[in-house]
């Protein structure tokens, strides 16, 4: 965490980045990387309808459940995101933003699946960990809303 | 097979697309979801031909995303018996080099399942 931070404050140096967590699992990621990052910054939240919660048929499209709500234009934008692996969620978000003019637009994930990206045009800039095609939960992760709570991250073993 | 195929958004062909698989007709949807252009079976690649030219053996990958210029194979068989499948796309990279293509295998979209919770027993 405290790389990443020191990472970010160096790129970012004299510029005020916006730090944009993806709810909910980047909750508790977003609270950590703030805090290890020494210069001035700004801190929102937004949040997509997950696919699996719509009950839908290919019909339907991707909702913002909650918007920003700062203003993004010629702002340097940070997405903070839990995990990356297919990349439909980032580049979803990253398209969102940039209809809305900042200055910059980058991303920083605590895990990485790489091998498991399907849009591979993302401006991932700062990866935490490459992991293997293992389940995770806590540190925010869950698995249908459960395990969020645990302090650690934590493999879940096959179910 | 009996698949409901729901209208789609994000679809870029001219006919409407008949899907082999529920798990091909499930990862259609998610990239639909997130606004992600597709085509069905956009193209089929000639991978050998005999002394007078006929073709002998062809690929037709299940998905192209146009602005991804990637292809993607999705195969919902064994690891056991997807050595077939492999060849095929070993083969059409070694005769189409700059063609980008991804193969996932059962196990990458049972987690796609996992993830998406998508339905792939329909």
């Amino acid at each position: 965490m405290r790389e990443l931070g020191a990472e970010i404050a160096r790129d970012y140096e004299g510029c005020e980045p916006i730090l944009i967590g993806s709810l909910k699992a980047s909750l508790v990621f977003i609270s950590d990387l703030s805090r290890a990052i020494p210069i001035l910054h700004a801190i929102d939240f937004v949040e997509l309808a997950g696919y699996g919660s719509a009950q839908m048929g290919g019909h339907e499209q991707i909702r913002v459940l909650k918007d920003l709500d700062a203003d993004i234009g010629g702002r340097d934008v940070i997405v903070v995101e839990d995990v990356i692996d297919t990349g439909l969620t980032l580049n979803y978000l990253v398209r969102t933003f940039e209809l809305r003019e900042p200055r910059s637009v980058a991303a920083v994930t605590l895990l990485d699946r790489p091998y498991r990206r399907l849009v591979d045009d993302l401006p991932v800039r700062y990866v935490g960990f490459v992991v293997p095609d293992e389940l995770f939960v806590g540190y925010g992760f869950d698995l249908d809303e459960q395990w969020r709570h645990l302090p650690d991250l934590r493999v879940l073993r096959e179910i | 097979m009996g698949l409901d195929i729901p209208v789609f958004q994000a679809y870029r062909g001219t006919s409407p697309p008949r899907f082999a698989s529920p798990a091909e007709l499930e990862c259609a949807k998610v990239l639909d979801y997130y606004g992600i252009p597709w085509l069905y079976e956009p193209r089929t690649f000639v991978l050998e031909t005999d002394e007078d030219g006929r073709v002998i053996e062809a690929f037709a990958p299940d998905l192209y995303l146009p602005e991804q210029d990637l292809y993607v194979e999705l195969t919902a068989m064994k690891q056991s018996l997807v050595t077939r499948k492999n060849r095929k796309v070993r083969k059409l990279r070694e005769r189409y080099p700059d063609v980008k293509i991804k193969l996932f295998y059962k196990r990458d979209i049972e987690r796609l399942a996992q993830h998406f919770r998508l339905d792939l027993a329909s």
